[in-house]
């Protein structure tokens, strides 16, 4: 049986989970801080992500910041876009074929690297506030 | 104040597609001259140009690599690339590693031995050292849609998705003024880009990957679609047979020294320079074969041209680019000057 206190660091068990939000909730969140100041909320970057644990810090500094901008009169929309902050990712290809009857055949891991734009692509003509920590921070 | 120089070309150049974003040519002595700093000279353009770009600074005095191992005169020191009037602070600018030409890196790199007589003594730059990367990316500099790769040889807009290649040949054509060659890259290109030699710190790997007589690419029949339908802008054919008849007569064989691309192999072939057949692996003749190139019917018997035959023939002789159109470089390029 593993002790609880030795993976919570001192926490208590039912905070463990408040330190990432489940994706469902993250976009619930956003959603809400900007619909309850009545503007329009666009999400969007996470559409390729079925199941996912946010940063539950991060989601509360963005929620703040959706909520600060929706609550400015000249506001009438705000957009949340989520992209990866390096430009280049290696993702793991897991190529896989079945039987009729959808049974496992056979499996081979390839690899395949993916270049993103950076950040600048979306922020064309806006006034810029960078909150971000540097590289290797959270 | 000083005059910052440098040599521009359009987004759209080209044929197809086109140069997908603005490219920036800088000449390292031109910035000496007038005493401006590199890093002053990158802001200066990107903030200049506001939109996506890619910036190339040359050493005209050094030397470099070509992708199948050929030396050649002028290489790439730096590379950015910038949009909205700003270079990415992390990831838009690198610089290439200056490499110290030993008897040992030769031992290493069997064809650095090409770097003699008008070589001989001039710093090499191919691509970064890894250490100076924040991530294991490729030799890529990015910044919002504007991306450099593979030591500013290959441009690309992340938006569009639109891509062209640069290679370093038709590249020192424009920092010469001279003709350039633009056309869609096609099957044989294709192909023979993966023909590359083991480097350290090379242009497209920073390891010594893949050696002379090996594919990069792996991909048996599908090697030569990879970039075949992507525009490109290269020298001229007899350019390019100059400098790779000059490895040859400096003993590089290829498939042992240096890579066994087309253009290689139908050069040695035609003035009769050894090809070291049993040492292309069947992966890469797999890829040649479905270019129509088989490696065993190359024959170094018989009558042969001379180089100077061989040069002149070069259009009919090296393989390349599909539907190329001869350009001049005043054509295409701009000559720009702002103060900074």
């Amino acid at each position: 049986m593993i002790h609880l206190g030795s993976i919570t660091d001192g926490r208590r068990p039912d905070m463990v989970r408040l330190l990432h939000t489940s994706l469902p909730e993250f976009k619930s969140k956003i959603h809400q801080a900007g619909q309850k100041n009545g503007k329009t909320i666009l999400l969007r970057g996470l559409e390729n992500l079925r199941s996912a644990k946010m940063q539950s810090l991060r989601t509360g500094r963005i929620e703040n910041t959706v909520d600060e901008l929706a609550q400015k009169s000249e506001t009438d929309l705000v957009e949340v876009v989520v992209m990866a902050r390096v430009p280049e990712t290696m993702h793991t290809v897991v190529i896989k074929s079945y039987d009729k009857d959808g049974k496992p055949l056979e499996a081979v891991l390839e690899v395949i690297n993916i270049l993103h734009p950076t950040e600048e692509a979306e922020l064309e003509g806006f006034r810029v506030t960078d909150n971000r920590p540097p590289l290797g921070r959270h | 104040m000083a005059q910052l120089r440098f040599r521009f070309m359009a987004k759209g150049a080209g044929v197809g597609t086109g140069l997908p974003i603005n490219m920036a040519f800088v000449d390292k002595q031109d910035l000496a001259a007038e005493g401006i700093a590199e890093a002053d000279a990158l802001t200066a353009i990107a903030r200049e140009v506001n939109a996506p770009v890619g910036i190339n600074v040359f050493d005209m005095d050094a030397i470099t690599t070509t992708s199948d191992g050929i030396v050649v005169d002028g290489a790439i020191v730096t590379m950015a690339a910038a949009d909205i009037g700003r270079i990415h602070p992390e990831f838009g600018c690198l610089h290439m590693a200056k490499i110290e030409v030993t008897d040992q890196l030769i031992k290493e790199e069997p064809h650095l031995a090409q770097i003699r007589g008008q070589f001989d003594g001039r710093p090499l730059f191919r691509g970064p050292n890894p250490k100076d990367k924040l991530i294991p990316v490729h030799n890529v500099v990015m910044t919002g849609r504007a991306v450099n790769n593979n030591s500013a040889t290959e441009v690309m807009d992340a938006i569009s998705m639109e891509e062209m290649l640069l290679p370093i040949l038709g590249q020192l054509q424009v920092m010469h003024d001279e003709d350039v060659v633009f056309g869609i890259t096609g099957e044989v290109i294709s192909v023979g880009i993966g023909m590359t030699v083991a480097e350290q710190f090379g242009r497209v790997f920073p390891t010594r990957q893949f050696a002379a007589g090996q594919t990069a690419h792996g991909s048996g029949e599908y090697a030569k679609t990879l970039k075949a339908n992507i525009p490109c802008m290269v020298a001229p054919k007899r350019v390019l047979a100059r400098y790779i008849i000059r490895a040859l007569e400096a003993g590089m064989a290829p498939g042992l020294h240096i890579g066994c691309s087309p253009a290689v192999l139908a050069l040695a072939h035609a003035i009769g320079s050894p090809i070291a057949k049993d040492r292309i692996e069947p992966k890469a003749r797999v890829e040649l074969a479905s270019i129509g190139v088989d490696v065993d019917s190359l024959v170094t018997e018989g009558p042969k041209l001379s180089a100077e035959e061989a040069i002149s023939d070069a259009d009919q002789i090296v393989p390349g680019v599909v539907n190329p159109i001869l350009c001049a470089s005043r054509d295409v390029v701009s000559k720009e000057s702002i103060a900074v």
